[in-house]
């Protein structure tokens, strides 16, 4: 249960100074350890951050938060998400037994400390499947070791800003070529010619290039990235030799990973939907999917047992939109076939793409950043009202866009918002299904592919993606090696920071962390604007100021723009008139937000 | 000789379509695909290979034909040791676009004296019916423009591909034995990029 209660003054006035590790205490408890009177309350602790937390201390905490969330959502029939004591306040997930717990030093916004308990928790199911199954394959002290791993990698190198978004930095798209962010997506679409390959991502440097994922999907596949990064850094300092005497040597890994039977979905269909939905900002639009997808009777898999794989139809001609696999491995045949029974709609077929492809973008985009959107999103509440509000939302930011009228698309997105919702209601451990996470490694830069699970099994499959990715891959990190790494544009007179909700990144011209007084106002001016329209849906401009500063911010169902112009004049005697520096805010905004690629209508 | 590093690079260039993907992708990984997107900037592989009982790994610079694609490909000609010129023998216009080509390579790879670089000439595409250049054509032109070597290639029968790249790889060797000759071995490395390939020293 949420209750928020805001003081603008205090929020602007404080200065507290935010850390970059935000985190403060965070933990999994097992009811199910804890039920009789007897029972201690330690047994059910399975992981508690900081680790070094005297255990009483640890109990005491574990106890009575446990108790309230409990008592809470049995009062109030619904599953708690946020418990605000006076001086700190504890996002809260419980699935089946478990009770996770998460707090921040810094004061975030109640969606972003949800957000982020929510994105740690799916990152570890992510790498480790099931909850409770992955706590009776292995012990304590080994899942220990993978909850500070995902802990500190997401504060890692984050800024309190990210921290508000939760969100991902990419590449700074405005140094380099489009036509290498095109070739980017081209090998992405490469690989995908392969029919156990799902989708894709490329990073350069850590930095998101070009993804075919959702972002919470590109967010979590690159924990492992980073994770390899380490280990061969760590092999290449202990061996104390270059790994740079050829550019060929390029290194593949694949790993296990599990993905909720909503993300399975959203990947498994038709894949040329799935990567238009990601080009929507990209500069390749005009190049025709057509003409980029290749047959699959090009690809020379012989051996009779991949037959099955390939599908039962042969139909080569068919192209490439039936041969991607478009629903789960073990009952591929039925959806397949029907698409298959209509070879010669394939225009038909495309239009239907497009609008699947439509139809994800709106529901991304209504979906804030963390996975259980409307949860987080809307506090506690998950009525049938707040549904209405999405479906609402969802009419708007159709028409907003001015797509044609599918109804189709708004029946779909409607369903879904309905199976999420009751997902979240239900809240139970859904069953993961294992997939493969491939990775592969050209120096700095990374192809990472989500791939069924019998991908490593396969005789041809690896052989047949790294042929057709590696000389692309070689050649656009070539190109991408050239191209010095973003370096701080001299202090301009303003920050801003723009947030696209639906590729979930952040561009900012405020690096690192918040130091002077100027950048923590605005960062908590961003924070406070940001949670309002988190819970206000109507609200699409607002101007908050202090005596010293006025922050200007803008959305849309795309995008949240924050603007503060530094050094003016401040003219704000408390009573508007038409002198008032602040009200210059939005033009001035617009105006000098063009050169950082923002648009803002 | 021995601790010379055998890294060669080769650069594939000529008009977009003429087949410089497919030649590459035909020599180090034997496949064919009729339907390659247009490259976009460069893309590379390398292959080991044996010339003459020695070991070198070449590594073969495949590069975007068309002119939109000038900018993001020309930065890479630089410290190329050999020069594949291609043209289709279905297309007249790539062959007349040679000249330029050879020009082009010749200023961003900042090469001295174009008429001692090792280039060598490939027709592709002989397994098209209606050609437009004749190979007496193609010979003649290699021949005025410095008795470069002429291969007729495809890339889709595997015609000449492996032969063509040894070529080249062998010219390359050949060129720095020559170097490595005229001067001592330990003083190449300094004043080998203004006295490349000077003829006259032979």
């Amino acid at each position: 249960m949420s209750t928020t209660f805001l003081n603008h003054s205090a929020v602007m006035a404080e200065t507290q100074h935010i850390e970059s590790s935000c985190c403060s205490c965070f933990f999994l408890y097992d009811r199910s350890k804890v039920q009789e009177e007897g029972d201690l309350t330690r047994a059910g602790i399975c992981y508690y951050y900081p680790e070094h937390t005297p255990l009483d201390q640890q109990e005491l905490v574990c106890g009575q938060l446990a108790g309230v969330s409990r008592c809470v959502s049995e009062i109030s029939a619904s599953p708690v998400r946020l418990l605000r004591l006076r001086r700190s306040k504890y996002a809260i997930r419980m699935r089946d037994d478990f009770l996770w717990a998460l707090s921040c030093i810094s004061d975030l916004p109640d969606v972003s400390l949800c957000a982020f308990l929510d994105q740690l928790i799916d990152l570890f199911c992510f790498y480790n499947g099931s909850v409770r199954r992955t706590y009776q394959l292995h012990t304590q002290e080994e899942m220990a070791v993978r909850w500070a791993r995902y802990l500190s990698h997401l504060q890692g190198g984050a800024t309190e800003l990210h921290h508000i978004f939760t969100c991902l930095t990419p590449t700074d798209c405005t140094h380099i070529d489009p036509l290498l962010l095109l070739k980017a997506a081209l090998i992405l679409q490469a690989c995908q010619r392969c029919p156990l390959v799902l989708a894709g991502c490329i990073l350069h440097r850590g930095r998101m290039v070009s993804t075919q994922m959702s972002p919470e999907l590109t967010m979590k596949v690159m924990v492992h990235e980073a994770e390899t990064y380490r280990l061969q850094e760590q092999k290449k300092q202990s061996s104390r030799r270059s790994s740079f005497v050829s550019t060929a040597h390029s290194s593949t890994t694949t790993t296990p990973v599990f993905l909720t039977p909503s993300e399975l979905h959203m990947l498994r269909r038709p894949l040329v939907g799935n990567s238009v939905s990601c080009r929507s900002e990209s500069p390749e639009r005009p190049v025709k999917p057509r003409l980029l997808s290749r047959t699959l009777s090009d690809t020379p898999i012989t051996d009779p047992s991949s037959s099955q794989m390939l599908a039962s139809s042969p139909d080569s001609s068919l192209s490439d939109d039936a041969s991607f696999s478009l629903c789960p491995s073990l009952a591929s045949t039925p959806f397949r076939a029907s698409i298959a029974s209509q070879p010669g709609e394939e225009d038909a077929t495309e239009s239907h793409d497009r609008s699947m492809a439509g139809e994800m973008l709106l529901f991304e985009g209504l979906a804030p950043p963390g996975g259980k959107g409307e949860n987080s999103k809307q506090g506690d509440d998950l009525s049938a009202g707040s549904e209405d509000e999405n479906l609402q939302a969802l009419r708007d930011t159709r028409e907003r866009k001015g797509e044609g009228a599918g109804l189709e698309d708004y029946i779909i997105a409607k369903r879904s918002i309905r199976e999420e919702c009751v997902k979240v209601c239900e809240q139970s451990d859904v069953v993961l299904e294992p997939m493969l996470l491939y990775e592969h490694r050209v120096r700095g830069l990374v192809l990472l592919l989500l791939v069924e699970h019998d991908f490593d099994a396969h005789p041809n499959a690896k052989q047949e993606v790294q042929h057709s990715s590696l000389a692309s891959l070689n050649g656009l990190e070539a190109h991408l090696r050239t191209i010095p790494p973003a370096t701080e544009t001299p202090t301009a007179p303003y920050t801003f920071a723009h947030y696209d909700r639906i590729q979930n990144t952040l561009t900012t011209n405020m690096y690192g962390r918040a130091t002077g007084a100027q950048e923590r106002l605005f960062v908590k001016a961003t924070a406070l604007l940001h949670s309002h329209f988190s819970n206000e849906d109507m609200l699409q401009e607002a101007i908050i100021r202090s005596a010293s500063c006025a922050l200007y911010a803008t959305r849309t169902a795309a995008q949240e723009t924050f603007f503060v112009q530094q050094g003016a004049p401040t003219r704000n005697s408390g009573i508007p008139h038409s002198q008032d520096s602040a009200f210059s805010l939005p033009s001035k905004a617009r105006h000098r937000l063009l050169k950082h690629g923002v648009k803002l209508l | 000789m021995a601790a010379k590093s055998s890294l060669l690079k080769v650069i594939l260039l000529g008009d977009g379509g003429v087949g410089k993907s497919s030649l590459m992708n035909r020599y180090v990984s034997d496949k064919f695909d009729a339907h390659l997107f247009h490259t976009i900037g460069v893309e590379f592989l390398n292959k080991e290979l044996e010339v003459d009982g020695r070991r070198v790994t070449l590594q073969i610079w495949d590069t975007a034909g068309q002119e939109r694609f000038r900018s993001l490909r020309t930065p890479f000609y630089r410290g190329s040791d050999c020069c594949l010129l291609t043209f289709g023998v279905d297309d007249s216009q790539s062959f007349i676009n040679l000249g330029h080509w050879r020009k082009e390579f010749a200023y961003y790879a900042d090469v001295k004296e174009p008429d001692s670089f090792p280039f060598i000439i490939l027709g592709n595409k002989i397994d098209v019916m209606d050609r437009q250049v004749t190979s007496e054509e193609a010979q003649r032109w290699c021949y005025d423009n410095g008795g470069h070597p002429y291969f007729e290639t495809s890339a889709k029968d595997a015609t000449n591909v492996a032969e063509a790249f040894e070529e080249a790889a062998r010219r390359v060797l050949a060129l720095e034995d020559r170097q490595a000759h005229v001067m001592p071995s330990d003083v190449v490395d300094m004043r080998r990029k203004p006295r490349s390939g000077s003829r006259c020293c032979l």
